[in-house]
């Protein structure tokens, strides 16, 4: 840096395309720009994938001011961080990555913006990838209202759903834009008192929804009584274009915290054909280990928890999470490097023995964020 | 007489006292009282008016809701950092003065010169940090935005200066810290009365500019150069006790008032390139917010910078240790002002700075101990190498012995070698002792590292000792004194002993004083000898590494007291053998202390020799050793003879016991023959004090106190808390540096390095991006076991105890279950929860038997009391607290939150703690930048103020700030758009290009010439982005003084942004070249088709009036359209439109880099100059339209006709409003002059005669006129006189008449009484 100007804060510099989203939700957060090089060098096709253009794309239509360079090939990316302004928007996002993908990063920048975000996603919205838009909006929103981003607006709305491979769903997120955030201490997940959950199908027979809840219910009925779970048959324009068929379940603990697990058919020409019956048991199972690893946040979410806690005033945050997944763990290297922040990370085994695996607690002081975008009059 | 003066007491009927005693008589009674009444007629205090009460109400709520600020977490820490106290005021004010009274007032310490800030202790749990301002704006600026209490220095002679009202302004803006006046020069004030006005009138200024009380201090007058003590003593208790309120900028941005600079650039690269950047170190307290490593800071008056390093320091001026004390002793005021040369011992993380100026310790130590230092002085004076001068120099052990050169020694023992630097002016020392394995495995920075330290501890400790050297040799004295039950003998012996001694030691000096392991020996020649104190001072450091030696060593005590009781000379000899083994030496002068206690005298007298200023070693370790001691010294005393012996077998012990304090000292693995757990202790120690090195460089030895039983404790915890998760996700803290610098420019590919092989991270490199985590090997969820796992996850599963919902009801039933039923009489027993309860129960029953043991009774008691009570509070909570306010609801919410943020990592020790929280304001710290500019350090000046300002996320970016801004009242011109302005925002005083806009009322900025007189306007600028809400201020110049006020406009942060758009008027004209009716052909207004159609349906106008509306191009003439208007054109109409356009701000950000001007410049930095500055300087005059130059206006006088009537219209008009045509009667022309009468003389006698005769008729006639009036007045006497008698007449005559008319009147009453008609007939 040189000692005159306030030019820019340190490049970071990356190699390979994996956690491009990480990295450029928290460039545009912390500011400091980015280089991430040798994206796919090696391989027979180079560059960036056209989900990840997509991606970057949305990226520069929520921001302003941000300059994107991408070299001839794709394989080298720059990107300095313009500040995030929000608005009405639409996305078209591309079919081969579910609205999932970009809808778990715009969470993490929504709260953010200079206007509240009120944004139209277009593409696939359930896959066997990425979170479904239906668990997200189980999961996150509740997570993101224990932060203070909260109010009428906060929403996700359904309008269409679409399987993949041709996609054709639509969804309306919307949040509200907050100029700090507030800490949480959110260390006892509480006992499951009900289990939800939404079976959907599209373009196969209404039929399929029933059966998934049958068998889904078979299983989780040996726990709790207080199972509802939801059949969601969509017809004509609102089905999409290709079929499909699949469930996400939440189970919801009496202190608020909620976990998820989901499961989607093979999409149409891929794969065999995966009954209904079977799906609805493994998806159920997928609860049980997800009870299991337990935590006050899904396995999901805990980066956009991790994130948001960074993103708090200058007190002390806390949270118990199950086991780290790797997405986590390298998206607390990240904000490592971003943010100059470490969490106090203690494993913290249940007393008594039926209550799942060993648990997490992380903790952190908030770097006393302040929403720069938004104005005040 | 006396007696009647006297007045008797008359007690008082009337005023409030009276009032009072009647109440309180009338309430004994029962009676009275307004509450009485209130009880006594309900009715009357009942509600009159519903609105009224309801108005009331608000009114009250209101007065409450006012006094209420949002509350925020509090979130000081627990030892704040000193408190900056500022003290400002125009030259020549007293600013100086008053520091220097202020730190003699806490400290006792004179300081000579001031520069930058001072630190000082003034109080069990306050230090200040006080700072000199200028009045350079730049300074002011600064220094307004640190400080807590700002001290006001007004000259009362003079009156208010301008810099005064401009640094009030500075910090009305930045956040208003504390401010207090104080009025100096009142002694120049002879007469009292005017003295008194002034202060009034300006108390009374002061307090507009403050608030209204706020705090105004008067110095009267100086004494011998001073302000008068007693003055500076109650300011002084005033700045004491101050509470201060948190400012939002500061709390939430870290900063350092750098109160210490060193620059740290390779001296190789300064060689080659004078210019080069520099790498600074720079030292202060921090303050505000946390401080995270590799964060972005800006240097006011330098720049922005990424920090390369942070490190915390121990703490140079620290707060008084216990706080039982009511006040501090003289070693708790402390004072630290590096930059002034005053402040001791400076810890640095590779240095140690001794500062012995001003300490009158020190003076003592110059006078007494210099002079003997022959040897030290020498080799201070040396120019050439230590090493080469120790080869040479020669020493002979014995009067008649060879002469042992280096080589004898260093075949033996491992020495360190010594390096030292004695600025004796500054008062720096600095040593450097290099070990001969440490040479070779000098690359292992860590050991070096550490034993330099030491080192520096070592000697540290040993200058802070120096000076009261001969004092400790009293408290050694008394001490052996005592413990020789007042043998004075033993000391005179001593003394004596110590002279025959002193020639066999003055040559064991040099090897002993060449090397630094410590000998105790020689502080027989503590009083002349410097290296002994400090030597000894060593070894109260070591003393607690050496604890966990004592444990071995203590079978070889024996052997110790054995030597100890040898006689002198063997002693003597045995030292020269020890001479480099400080570590056994040290327990040996222990053990000789011990020995000297009981045994004979002339061991005592040894005892004194090194006990000299051991004595708190020797009492310590008296503790641990008496009983061996007592058991061994008789024995010792009888085993003079077996001395040879023992020494030889001590020579054995002395080389495995230096080995060992090698490996202390540099941390090297070697093996020792040592227990498990010593091995384990002593990786602990590794460990501790890799990361304590920086910390525990103190001579204060706190952190010392039972280091074992830390090491043991933080070794636990370490093994407790699996840092392997840690490890996974963050890597060690080693690997962490190479990772850093991996990312900024390995090809290897960043983070994934870290804690994965690299096989891994490079399938991971561009595997696929998904949140989910997926399952590799679910269990069978259909297996009992399995399920059972996650039982208790469930509403349905087992709950805690204190929360399951049955055991809460059983408990319920055993409080309140027991109740007698009074009515019936009829005992309900509740359900006994517990066998124990149960015979509880009985036995209050039964009181009588008291079988039970009573405790037992007593201990249900006492559960079943804490119940209620909980329960108690629980309802109390429901139901009393319930009128808790959301207010209060919040504050306690926050308050929460604050004991939470300082629990949370409280009992994690500073260096881990550094790693989650950053470095906490209170900490002294180290800040290492890079690059900054060569004349930042050329040209330093202390007397300016250094902070380094610690900037938020993306607040070290650039952006579009859009501000509210309002020209300051005060400032003499307006500002003009696109003119260079010096803003100062955040941190940072930077000059910029604003362009001022207003906003329309649809929202539309558009620009501004100038700012507006009286009004805020909007601006935007390119530059830093800073948070909204931040306030600023704007100077046109920062160079120089002028007499005028210089801040130009304040202002307010409003948005940011990264793009901007304000407009400006346009407006296109175009003439008509075709007239239709209505419609007209315009050309001359755009230049092309296609602008013409961007612009269709726009409207227009002409210069007269008429409104129109553009409706399509034409094909010729290029950029002609066709329009529509309301009314038909003239050829000569001008039509325009009104258009806006987008201004461009000039993104120019230039930051004032006052600080690296040279000294004495440093105010007189100017950057771009304004286009009026420029023509002005250099005799532009600029070209000015003709057009718009003002010329006086000359009107035409206009001439308006007469006003025609048609005649006929003259005729049919009514004769009022028909014109008269009557001329005025001017002159008669003189054709119509009547001809002049010319008379006969005949004629003109007559008429002559005639106008005489007139004439005397004339005169007659006024005559009699006069005459007639005369008469008429007579007569009109005469008739008023005659009048007036008449009129007396006619009254008599009238009164005659009533007079007799009522004696009739009378008579005829009586008559009629008479009841006679003779009276009637006599009338």
């Amino acid at each position: 840096m040189a000692g005159g100007a306030a030019g820019e804060a340190q490049c970071l510099s990356y190699a390979g395309c994996n956690f491009l989203r990480q990295r450029l939700v928290l460039a545009t957060l912390s500011g400091r720009p980015l280089k991430i090089r040798k994206i796919r060098a090696k391989e027979e096709d180079p560059g960036l994938r056209d989900f990840e253009a997509s991606f970057i794309r949305l990226i520069d239509k929520v921001t302003n001011g941000s300059r994107i360079e991408i070299n001839q090939t794709g394989t080298t990316l720059y990107y300095q961080p313009g500040l995030l302004y929000g608005g009405s928007l639409e996305h078209d996002c591309s079919p081969s990555r579910s609205i999932g993908y970009y809808l778990e990063s715009l969470l993490c920048l929504a709260p953010f913006m200079k206007h509240p975000l009120k944004i139209v996603l277009r593409g696939v919205t359930n896959d066997q990838v990425d979170p479904s838009v239906d668990v997200l909006k189980a999961t996150a929103l509740p997570l993101l209202k224990k932060f203070g981003i909260d109010g009428e607006s906060l929403e996700i709305k359904i309008n269409r759903r679409g399987m993949p491979p041709k996609g054709g769903g639509e969804i309306l997120f919307a949040c509200p834009v907050r100029k700090v955030l507030q800490p949480i201490q959110f260390t006892d997940p509480g006992k499951i008192k009900r289990i939800r959950g939404t079976a959907y199908s599209v373009r196969v027979s209404p039929q399929m929804a029933n059966r998934m809840v049958e068998s889904a219910r078979s299983i989780l009925n040996k726990f709790l009584p207080d199972i509802y779970i939801y059949t969601d048959h969509m017809k004509g324009v609102s089905s999409g274009k290709s079929p499909g068929f699949g469930m996400c379940l939440t189970a919801e603990t009496i202190n608020g915290t909620i976990l998820s697990a989901e499961l989607a058919s093979n999409p149409q020409g891929q794969g065999a054909a995966v009954l209904p019956e079977e799906l609805g048991q493994n998806c159920a199972k997928l609860l049980l280990e997800e009870v299991y690893r337990g935590g006050c946040v899904d396995s999901t979410n805990q980066s956009l928890a991790l994130l948001l806690m960074t993103l708090g005033q200058r007190d002390v945050s806390k949270v118990l999470l199950g086991p780290l997944s790797p997405y986590t763990i390298e998206f607390l290297r990240h904000l490592r490097s971003f943010f100059q922040i470490m969490f106090k990370i203690e494993t913290k085994t249940p007393e008594e023995e039926h209550m799942g695996g060993e648990k997490v607690l992380m903790t952190c002081v908030g770097i006393g964020f302040s929403n720069l975008s938004k104005t005040i009059r | 007489m006396e007696e009647k003066e006297k007045k008797k007491h008359r007690a008082k009927h009337s005023g409030p006292k009276a009032e009072k005693k009647r109440k309180r008589y009338l309430n004994d009674l029962g009676i009275g009282d307004e509450e009485n009444a209130r009880k006594r007629n309900p009715k009357a205090f009942t509600v009159q008016s519903a609105v009224r009460m309801a108005r009331t109400f608000h009114r009250t709520q209101d007065l409450k809701t006012k006094k209420h600020h949002i509350p925020v977490v509090d979130r000081t820490p627990l030892e704040p950092p000193p408190v900056v106290v500022v003290v400002v005021g125009p030259p020549k004010v007293g600013k100086s003065t008053l520091i220097k009274c202020l730190i003699k007032n806490f400290t006792r310490q004179k300081l000579v010169e001031i520069r930058g800030p001072v630190t000082i202790v003034s109080g069990k749990k306050r230090r200040l940090t006080i700072i000199e301002c200028g009045c350079d704006i730049n300074t002011m600026i600064d220094l307004a935005k640190v400080a807590d209490l700002v001290l006001m220095l007004i000259d009362a002679s003079f009156g208010f200066e301008m810099e005064t009202f401009e640094f009030l302004n500075i910090c009305q803006v930045h956040g208003f810290p504390k401010i207090m006046g104080v009025l100096t020069h009142l002694d120049t004030f002879k007469n009292n009365k005017q003295l008194k006005k002034t202060k009034k009138k300006l108390k009374h200024r002061f307090w507009t500019e403050v608030y209204p009380g706020a705090k105004l201090f008067y110095l009267s007058g100086m004494v011998h150069g001073e302000y008068q003590k007693q003055e500076i003593h109650n300011l002084g208790r005033f700045i004491s006790v101050m509470k201060f309120r948190p400012l939002t900028w500061q709390t939430s941005h870290p900063y350092v008032l750098a109160d210490r600079m060193e620059e740290l650039t390779n001296p190789e690269d300064v060689r080659i390139n004078p210019k080069c950047d520099r790498k600074i170190s720079l030292y202060g307290y921090l303050r505000g917010a946390h401080l995270k490593n590799k964060s972005q800071i800006h240097m006011p008056g330098v720049g922005d910078f990424t920090v390369s390093d942070v490190s915390f320091l121990p703490d140079p001026c620290a707060l008084p240790e216990q706080q039982k004390k009511r006040s501090l002793n003289e070693k708790e005021k402390l004072v630290y002002a590096p930059l002034s040369g005053v402040g001791g011992i400076v810890y640095d993380k590779d240095a140690v700075y001794i500062d012995l100026g001003g300490s009158h310790a020190h003076e003592k130590e110059e006078e007494e101990v210099r002079p003997n230092h022959e040897l030290v002085q020498s080799l201070i004076s040396t120019h050439s190498a230590i090493d080469v001068k120790m080869a040479s120099s020669k020493v002979s052990l014995f009067m008649d012995s060879r002469p042992l050169g280096s080589e004898d020694v260093e075949q033996e023992f491992v020495m360190p070698k010594e390096e030292r630097e004695i600025d004796l002016k500054t008062g720096r020392v600095r040593r450097k002792a290099l070990f001969e394995e440490e040479e070779k495995e000098n690359d292992d920075a860590v050991s070096d590292e550490e034993d330099d330290q030491e080192e520096e501890e070592e000697e540290a400790a040993a200058m802070s000792e120096d000076g009261s050297d001969g004092d400790d040799e009293d408290d050694a004295e008394e001490e052996s004194d005592r413990e020789l039950l007042g043998e004075e003998m033993a000391l005179g012996r001593a003394k004596r002993l110590k002279t025959e001694v002193a020639k066999e030691e003055a040559v064991n000096e040099l090897p002993a004083f060449a090397d630094s392991d410590d000998n105790l020996e020689m502080s027989s020649e503590g009083e002349e000898g410097k290296t002994a104190p400090e030597e000894n001072e060593m070894e109260e450091d070591d003393d607690d590494d050496d604890e966990e030696e004592e444990e071995e060593d203590e079978d070889q005590q024996r052997t110790y007291e054995n030597g100890s009781s040898d006689s002198e000379f063997e002693a003597a000899s045995k030292r020269v053998a020890e001479s480099k083994q400080y570590e056994i030496n040290r327990e040996d002068t222990e053990m000789r202390s011990q020995i000297s206690d009981h045994s004979l005298k002339r061991k005592a007298v040894l005892t004194t020799d090194s006990g000299n200023c051991t004595a708190e070693e020797a009492s310590e370790s008296e503790v641990e050793n008496s009983s061996i001691d007592e058991g061994d010294d008789e024995g010792g005393s009888h085993d003079e003879l077996e001395a040879e012996e023992s020494n030889g077998k001590e020579f054995g012990h002395t080389q495995a016991k230096k080995a060992d304090s090698i490996r202390q000292t540099k941390l090297k693995a070697v093996e020792v023959e040592d227990d498990d757990v010593e091995n384990l202790l002593r990786e602990e120690e590794e460990y501790e004090e890799k990361i304590d090195f920086s910390a525990d460089t103190t001579g204060a030895l706190k952190w010392k106190e039972d280091l074992t039983q830390k090491a043991a404790q933080a070794f636990l915890r370490q093994q407790r808390s699996t840092p392997n998760l840690r490890k996974l996700i963050y890597g060690t803290a080693v690997e962490d540096e190479d990772h850093e610098s991996e990312d900024a420019g390995d090809e290897l590919g960043g983070l994934f390095h870290v804690s994965r092989p690299d096989k891994a991270s490079k399938q991971k490199v561009n595997a696929l991006d998904c949140s989910k985590f997926l399952i590799e090997k679910p269990q069978d969820w259909d297996l009992e076991e399995v399920m059972s796992s996650i039982r208790d996850c469930f509403v349905t599963g087992k709950w805690e105890d204190d929360k399951d919902a049955a055991k809460l009801l059983e408990e319920d039933e055993e409080l309140y279950g027991d109740f007698e039923d009074l009515e019936t009489g009829v005992v309900h027993k509740g359900k006994p929860a517990a066998e124990g309860d149960e015979s509880g129960s009985e036995e209050e029953e039964e009181d009588g038997k008291t079988s039970k043991p009573e405790h037992e009774e007593e201990e249900k008691k006492k559960e079943r009391m804490d119940k209620k009570r909980k329960l108690k509070e629980m309802f109390d909570a429901e139901y009393d607290e319930g009128d808790a306010t959301y207010f209060d609801d919040l504050k306690e919410e926050m308050h929460k939150q604050a004991q939470l943020n300082r629990a949370e990592f409280e009992d994690q020790d500073d260096e881990t703690r550094v790693q989650y929280e950053g470095f906490r304001p209170g900490m002294y710290v180290r800040i290492e930048i890079e690059n900054v500019p060569c004349e930042f350090v050329l040209n330093f000046d202390p007397h300016y103020p250094i902070i380094l300002g610690g900037l938020g996320n993306s607040e070290g970016n650039v952006g579009y700030v859009q501000l509210r801004l309002k020209k300051h009242r005060w400032y003499k011109k307006i500002l003009k758009t696109r003119d260079p302005l010096i803003l100062s925002l955040g941190w940072r005083r930077f000059q910029t290009i604003p362009m001022f806009y207003i906003e329309d009322h649809n929202g539309r900025h558009r620009l501004l010439k100038y700012t507006p007189q009286h009004m805020h306007c909007g601006a935007t600028f390119w530059g830093p982005i800073t948070p909204q809400g931040t306030g600023f201020l704007a100077v046109q110049s920062v160079s120089g003084t002028t007499p005028d006020f210089r801040i130009a406009a304040t202002g307010v942060v409003l948005d940011l942004d990264k793009s901007i758009t304000i407009v400006k008027k346009l407006k296109l004209t175009g003439f008509p070249f075709k007239i239709f009716k209505n419609t007209s052909f315009i050309k001359g207004m755009f230049n092309s088709q296609l602008e013409v159609a961007k612009f269709e349906g726009a409207a227009i106008r002409t210069v007269s009036g008429i409104r129109g509306q553009i409706k399509k191009a034409l094909r010729t003439p290029v950029g002609a359209f066709r329009a529509t208007f309301e009314d038909k054109l003239l050829m000569s109409d001008i039509v325009f439109v009104r258009t806006w356009y987008p201004v461009s701000i000039p993104t120019f950000y230039n930051p004032v880099t006052s600080l690296l001007k040279p000294a004495g410049e440093k105010d007189s930095w100017s950057g771009m100059k304004t286009t009026g500055q420029l023509r002005h300087e250099r005799g532009i005059k600029l070209k000015q339209n003709k057009d718009s130059l003002y010329k006086p206006i000359v009107r035409e006088k206009r001439h308006f006709n007469k006003l025609h009537i048609p005649k006929a219209l003259q005729k049919a008009l009514p004769f009022k409003n028909k014109p008269k045509n009557l001329e005025k009667k001017g002159k008669t022309p003189k054709d119509q002059w009547r001809p002049a009468v010319i008379r006969e003389p005949h004629e003109k006698k007559i008429s002559a005669l005639l106008s005489a005769l007139s004439t005397v008729n004339n005169y007659k006639i006024k005559k009699a006129k006069v005459k007639h009036r005369e008469q008429l007045k007579e007569y009109l006497k005469v008739k008023q006189k005659e009048d007036e008698q008449k009129f007396k007449r006619q009254k008599e005559a009238k009164k005659k008449i009533y007079r007799i008319l009522g004696q009739r009147e009378k008579k005829r009453q009586k008559s009629s009484l008479k009841g006679s008609s003779k009276g009637e007939k006599n009338m």
